[in-house]
């Protein structure tokens, strides 16, 4: 035989036994899962119903008869208090804890030492359902992990209203880079108001722009109602960026004495500010925006147009009234056009009645 | 003169040999790259709840942009699942691009359309607009009524009436998973200042039961041709996609389904009124635009939020849609060949442009040559027989276990074919394909090639039977 017919018989006699041992598995692995998955449900359905007996009994003694019940089916009990945690609140749910505290928690520790990132990951979520403050001592030292896990353990750490915990997400922010700034938001966010304090410190601190607009972004977001001095000086933030989020935030914040700041921003130079700035404006409902909101919908960019539109409608009836007077002019179409959309919806939806 | 000939035809043999092997080789390694992709997303996801994204703050709402030309069949069924899903804020704005049947009409009956004095930025080019349409009963629809262009033109106009700061471009006859948009949005929410677009799986509802605006029950479509596509979607999508999403060399977010930021899309001038393959060629402009302004992205591939679209089950409808796709391909390759082998570009003019002009472009021209030198050289008597029947053996089985790995890929991602029978139907048809119906893709894709140079422009229709005829 010649070695091209050699090399190629060879070449069909491995792809072969690859293909047939690949087909093997394909067609074995859907058996194994397929009869897993009755057994998965049956167990299931077995959990799911001693489950509702525990929370309605609320008995220490049954609860931890069922988790010692279940404590060799990890992966089917993992997911019925999963399913379960998420709509059990109150007393309920801290039979769910019992459970997971007896029959996962210790399978939980060792999966978060594991030297497997997607393994250290789902434990710390685990983690996060069934948070125990006491625990937060142990999810602290994994705050140096790699980022995905870092943010895992920092919203475990949201769930705690400790002021230590709030320090150390705090700390955390400060020393992260801009990679994964973004995320602080969501979990901040989720603190509410007991991070008053700590956003007020940060505020005056010298800042990247990215982590000050987030800050004044939150403040609006959640809001922080007594923050309003400390952002409105930053509506001279030469930062674009941090202009607009300050409209933005004011917008939110509702504060009288902020009408004026507002009011100067629906001049500034750049029309992103300005947009933001006339919607803000509306949703404040202050008279005194008025005249602006009107000179407003004539201005060159749309998007400003648009704001101003809604921002009038925003104000009531006053606002409707200067609407339908930039609706019946002729002199310039574009604030005509954007006034009577903004009228014809509101009929649409009943709300200019 | 018979030396000569032989050498030429053995220096082409060994020509072709090395294009088989490397292109079989880049395939087999975007399919291994996807398994452990695939493996890694699902153990990074598992355990989260995608709900939990309504109750972000800074969750940026959708547009999402659906043209439809003469899709009467399809339309109620896909715009009621758009209204249906799951996502905090957005809005569903359907282009009626000029349709000739009763899209528009059953659009107006069903929805209770009413006309909107909706006003709107004109940023991009497109055909004029003659009505827009709103519902006071289902408040996030809006029709744009439109004299017809193309698919790229509908686009644009749907861009120019959108509002929110992303937009999700899919086809007026697909349907999405309920939960589809909450999943694709995952990588604006890591990382909302790099990730420009994103895309999700295209998988084929002939077959399925559908029922709601929803796939109810998947299954595998009665049709062979549909079961060929079956296959061949899932080694682009879950084989080559993935893959080239890992090496961040992905050109192409499906026109079916792909979420984008409209800040960047607007900055690369929209979409290219008269582009044939208008995804890819946005993509391909995003790319460029933003390697010249030198600003970091991302363009991701997120491997389990679902789009059902309907696959055609004649040859004529199929032929059509490969010979546009080829098209489109030429066109926006050679419309950004600046790119190609071009360092400034990245990885995207020294890999990803590269191996779509090599192995996609070309590909067919290749194989088209492989099969007749091939042929000329057994009949010569340059080749001995039983090579010949080896090697050709060889290639059916390389085909066959890339296949299966495909398959294998289907069965890790989410809503996989429910009955074992269904892997035994595959994995016959993944042999099945090497017979006929490739070398007539082939075929038709080379015919494509010369359709583009005589300046063929036409979209080539294709007829659809609805979701629930489907079969």
């Amino acid at each position: 035989m010649s070695q091209p017919l050699i090399i190629a018989a060879y070449s069909l006699i491995f792809l072969l036994s690859f293909s047939v041992c690949l087909f093997g598995f394909i067609i074995s692995r859907r058996v194994i899962l397929d009869r897993r998955k009755v057994h998965f449900d049956r167990v299931y359905r077995e959990i799911e119903k001693d489950i509702l007996e525990a929370v309605s009994r609320l008995d220490p003694a049954f609860t931890l008869g069922v988790a010692q019940k279940y404590i060799h089916h990890p992966a089917v009990l993992t997911q019925a208090l999963l399913d379960f945690g998420d709509v059990i609140a109150g007393e309920g749910r801290e039979q769910l804890k019992i459970i997971f505290s007896r029959a996962i928690r210790n399978r939980c520790l060792r999966g978060v030492a594991s030297r497997w990132a997607t393994k250290r990951l789902r434990s710390v979520r685990l983690f996060i359902i069934f948070f125990d403050p006491a625990e937060s001592d142990f999810l602290f030292r994994l705050l140096d992990d790699k980022p995905i896990i870092k943010l895992a353990v920092i919203n475990a750490l949201a769930r705690v209203p400790t002021p230590e915990t709030t320090r150390y997400i705090f700390r955390a922010f400060e020393e992260d880079s801009g990679a994964t700034v973004q995320a602080y938001f969501n979990i901040m966010f989720g603190l509410g108001n007991r991070i008053e304090a700590s956003v007020r410190a940060f505020l005056k601190k010298p800042q990247s722009p990215a982590k000050l607009g987030l800050l004044v972004e939150l403040v609006g977001a959640i809001p922080l109602r007594t923050l309003y001095e400390d952002i409105t000086p930053l509506a001279a933030h030469p930062d674009k960026e941090i202009r607009i989020r300050v409209a933005r935030a004011l917008g939110k914040l509702l504060v009288p004495e902020t009408a004026d700041t507002l009011i100067a921003l629906a001049s500034d130079e750049a029309w992103e500010v300005k947009a933001q700035a006339v919607k803000s404006l509306g949703q404040m409902k202050n008279l005194k925006a008025l005249d602006i909101l009107e000179a407003s919908l004539f201005s060159p960019s749309w998007y400003v147009r648009h704001n101003a539109g809604y921002g009038l409608a925003d104000m009531g009836e006053e606002g409707l009234r200067r609407l339908k007077k930039v609706a019946a002019q002729e002199a310039d179409r574009y604030a005509r056009d954007m006034s009577v959309m903004v009228l014809n919806e509101l009929i649409v939806t009943a709300e200019a009645a | 003169m018979g030396e000569i000939l032989r050498t030429g035809l053995n220096v082409l043999n060994v020509i072709i040999l090395a294009y088989f092997f490397l292109i079989n080789s880049f395939y087999f390694l975007f399919t291994v790259l996807s398994l452990f992709g695939l493996a890694r997303h699902r153990n990074l996801t598992a355990y989260v709840n995608f709900k939990e994204i309504f109750r972000l703050p800074l969750i940026k709402p959708i547009s999402i942009i659906a043209p439809a030309h003469n899709e009467e069949k399809t339309i109620v069924e896909s715009v009621r699942s758009l209204l249906s899903l799951e996502y905090p804020v957005f809005e569903v704005i359907v282009v009626n691009d000029g349709s000739s049947d009763m899209t528009l009409d059953k659009l107006i009956k069903h929805f209770q359309l009413e006309r909107s004095r909706r006003v709107f930025r004109k940023v991009v080019d497109h055909k004029p607009i003659k009505k827009i349409y709103a519902s006071p009963a289902h408040p996030k629809l809006v029709v744009v009524d439109k004299v017809n262009g193309r698919k790229a033109d509908a686009l644009n106009a749907g861009l120019n009436v959108s509002r929110y700061p992303l937009f999700c471009a899919m086809d007026g006859d697909s349907i999405l998973e309920k939960d589809a948009l909450l999943k694709m949005v995952r990588p604006f929410l890591e990382e909302p200042e790099k990730t420009v677009a994103a895309g999700g799986i295209i998988r084929l509802s002939n077959g399925c039961r559908v029922a709601n605006g929803q796939v109810q029950q998947v299954g595998l479509p009665r049709n062979a041709l549909a079961r060929f596509q079956v296959i061949e979607y899932f080694r682009a999508f879950l084989g080559g996609r993935i893959g080239m999403g890992m090496l961040k060399s992905m050109l192409i977010v499906s026109g079916a389904f792909g979420v984008f930021r409209k800040d960047v899309a607007l900055a690369c001038g929209g979409y290219r009124p008269d582009s044939i393959g208008e995804d890819m060629d946005l993509i391909i402009r995003m790319r460029r635009h933003l390697h010249e302004q030198k600003t970091p992205f991302e363009i991701r591939f997120v491997p389990d939020p679902i789009c059902w679209t309907e696959a055609p089950e004649v040859l004529k409808s199929l032929s059509n849609q490969r010979n546009r796709w080829h098209r489109g391909l030429l066109e926006t390759l050679m419309h950004n060949k600046v790119m190609l082998f071009n360092p400034r570009y990245g990885v995207t003019g020294l890999f990803a442009m590269p191996f779509y002009f090599l192995f996609e472009m070309l590909g067919p021209f290749i194989e088209l040559l492989g099969y007749i030198i091939f042929a000329v050289s057994i009949a010569l008597g340059f080749v001995n027989a039983p090579f010949a029947v080896l090697f050709f053996l060889v290639a059916v089985v390389l085909g066959v276990l890339l296949s299966l790995l495909s398959i294998l890929l289907g069965e890790y991602s989410s809503e996989r074919y429910p009955k074992r029978k269904d892997i035994l139907i595959l994995t016959l048809y993944s042999l099945l394909e090497n017979f006929i119906y490739r070398q007539w893709l082939t075929f038709v894709r080379v015919v494509a090639f010369f359709d583009f140079y005589k300046g063929k422009e036409e979209w080539g229709a294709m007829e659809k039977k609805g979701f629930a005829q489907a079969g």
